[in-house]
């Protein structure tokens, strides 16, 4: 086969690119996923005050900004070697649960449910929302809207304004819940509570009850077997919020388990020279390659894997819907890429309940939500779980609170090794020598990266803007045999 | 006299991203040359399903954003309306959901959505490198975009009255 050399400066700019190079006889040869990476951030930085990056990393995503934020604010704690108030931690968790509500929403409905609810093969023009929509009721969109809508006020009334919302601080939080404000998230929470039942019924109607999906789900071609990355509390169940981060062996066996400041002796960062993303991996197995198996160390992190990784979840509908998933398909750990937004609809159900938890909590209205710092900062580390992945924040400075260095391991960069297996094992499944390239085919190709949700939004979030995901196939003489944007 | 339209302006962008900020900027001037209790300008790094909250109420909307296109020239300056997207490739975050179908799914629902909307784009040079400055192609359509949008909306009194 000719050799073709990929260049990552010619790719589009705000692209996520698929190419897909085909042999001589037209079966699939390699794939490569390719992200453009964000430049320059740790200069950007540097000179600046800590204090400030809950506020500059958040906006670094225009979808997640929440988690930035939250993962920024759990590092200032560190650097400032304090501890918050019990009540700081759970306002945090409040907020962070009503996040999550409305971010999982937004992916199954606009991403990932389409696939299903309309089926792969349908025209393009009916797989979004819409298609969802005209098929499942008008309520179910007012649903959707609703429950965005609702969470976002939390997020709101906490955060203290709309736009670019202050609420994280080394030690605390800048603004509680009074009584009538309580109540209302209160209300909130048990509307969320319903929606996220409304949608494991959504998912359990359509997909489960369809015997063709649930084929597509467990097939060979959407399936890989790795180590699975993911934040647990004391008992090893769920939470995105706190705790330590624990990975588990294919086997589904506990391999790691590790706090914060650890993460440097757990995981390394491969390169590529055909991508800016880095892949990173768990440098005590080491880099073996884009391959799945035990003496790999392609890890994966996001919903499915947080659920392979923890033990349970800590509510007890989650739970139900938990033991559920693992019943049907077949027990601990799952390895299908696609049970992945199953995956999300249970973290949805816990992030509903743990709001509603949290809301009836004693403590949760008291106004004692800071602790100042008196230390002096150096170094620190804070982890949570993005919607997408295990977020680690890392900053050191000088000992005014000036930002010598920070470095961020992004959530989606922790399944960029497995996107590229993903893909790679759908196009070698799909595409065979002879057979005619179908958009209904580059669109299951497509499934095998939908899933994974990636925050490619850093680059992609401008409207109106460029397709965020093109695939492109070449023959084996390099020229541009198929092209699908999306 | 008939009653004014209720009007939104909106920056959209991400004021760490070079020129991805260029909506926040135009909006921000815009902000600070208006003083009219019939329009309220707004700014947000939020696209997709979130732009129905910010639309929703107002009789038209102007939106400004960045945007990059195959063979544009940094600075330029489309004025576009959500028609003009059926034409272009679908476009879609992989978290969001695009302009077009964000707007139907809207009327679907029923929500009071802007009669009329206006989207002004910039073309980018650079939306990857983080910087809190845009190029200068693009400052100098920010200062034309801002007085573009200025006589529209004296042109908007002029047909009211």
């Amino acid at each position: 086969m000719k050799k073709i050399t990929i260049d990552p400066i010619t790719r589009l700019e705000g692209h996520g690119k698929i190419e897909i190079f085909l042999n001589d006889a037209g079966a699939v040869e390699n794939v490569y996923f390719q992200v453009p990476e964000l430049r320059g951030f740790e200069k950007f930085c540097e000179g600046r005050l800590a204090e400030d990056l809950p506020q500059i990393t958040q906006r670094i995503c225009g979808v997640c900004p929440e988690a930035h934020h939250m993962a920024s604010t759990k590092c200032l704690d560190d650097l400032f070697h304090v501890d918050p108030p019990s009540p700081a931690k759970k306002l945090r968790e409040l907020f962070y649960s009503a996040f999550y509500v409305t971010d999982h929403t937004t992916h199954f409905y606009i991403l990932g449910g389409p696939d299903f609810v309309m089926g792969p093969e349908a025209p393009v023009a009916e797989r979004n929302i819409i298609g969802v929509i005209n098929k499942v009721g008008l309520e179910l969109g007012g649903a959707v809207i609703k429950a965005r809508m609702q969470n976002h006020h939390i997020i709101h009334m906490l955060g203290g304004r709309a736009v670019h919302p202050v609420f994280g601080l080394p030690g605390g939080i800048s603004k509680g819940l009074n009584e009538e404000e309580r109540k209302e998230v209160e209300q909130i929470a048990k509307d969320s509570v319903e929606f996220a039942k409304l949608s494991l019924k959504v998912f359990d109607d359509i997909v489960l009850k369809n015997k063709e999906y649930v084929d597509m789900i467990l097939s060979d071609a959407y399936t890989h077997r790795t180590y699975y990355m993911g934040l647990v509390d004391e008992k090893n169940k769920v939470n995105f919020y706190d705790g330590k981060v624990r990975v588990v062996d294919p086997d589904g066996k506990e391999f790691a388990k590790f706090s914060p400041r650890e993460y440097l002796d757990h995981i390394a960062e491969h390169v590529e020279p055909w991508s800016y993303i880095k892949f990173p991996f768990l440098k005590k197995i080491g880099w073996k390659g884009f391959v799945d198996g035990k003496d790999s160390g392609v890890y994966r992190v996001a919903p499915l894997a947080r659920l392979n990784a923890a033990d349970g979840m800590a509510t007890p509908l989650a739970q139900e819907a938990y033991e559920k998933m693992y019943s049907t398909l077949g027990g601990k750990p799952v390895h299908h890429t696609l049970a992945m937004h199953w995956a999300r609809l249970v973290e949805l159900l816990y992030a509903a309940e743990r709001l509603l938890e949290l809301s009836k909590d004693p403590e949760i209205t008291s106004p004692n939500i800071r602790t100042i710092p008196t230390a002096t900062p150096d170094e620190g580390v804070g982890i949570v779980e993005a919607p997408r992945g295990t977020l680690i924040h890392h900053y050191t400075t000088d000992d005014k609170g000036i930002i010598k260095k920070a470095n961020l391991i992004v959530a989606t960069v922790g399944n960029s090794a497995a996107v590229n297996m993903s893909v790679k094992k759908a196009a070698m499944a799909l595409i065979q020598p002879g057979k005619k390239i179908t958009e209904g085919l580059l669109n299951r190709i497509e499934m095998a990266w939908r899933p994974y949700d990636l925050c490619l939004a850093c680059a992609t979030h401008s409207l109106p803007g460029q397709a965020p995901m093109e695939v492109i196939i070449y023959n084996s003489k390099g020229e541009v045999v198929e092209r699908l944007k999306r | 006299m008939g009653k004014r339209q209720k009007i939104l302006i909106l920056g959209i962008g991400n004021p760490l991203l070079s020129d991805d900020g260029a909506g926040i900027c135009v909006a921000a001037r815009l902000k600070e040359e208006l003083d009219r209790p019939d329009v309220t300008v707004l700014e947000t790094a939020t696209a997709g399903l979130s732009l129905l909250d910010f639309l929703t109420g107002y009789d038209k909307a102007i939106i400004i954003d960045a945007i990059q296109t195959v063979g544009g020239t940094p600075g330029q300056i489309y004025k576009l309306t959500p028609e003009a997207f059926d034409t272009a490739e679908h476009i879609t975050s992989p978290h969001g959901i695009d302009f077009r179908t964000a707007l139907e799914l809207g009327h679907k629902l029923g929500l009071n959505l802007p009669s009329e909307i206006i989207v002004y784009a910039i073309e980018a040079a650079d939306v990857t490198t983080f910087s809190e400055k845009c190029t200068t192609p693009v400052r100098k359509a920010i200062s034309a975009c801002v007085n573009m949008i200025l006589q529209e909306l004296e042109n908007n009194n002029k047909r009211q009255q």
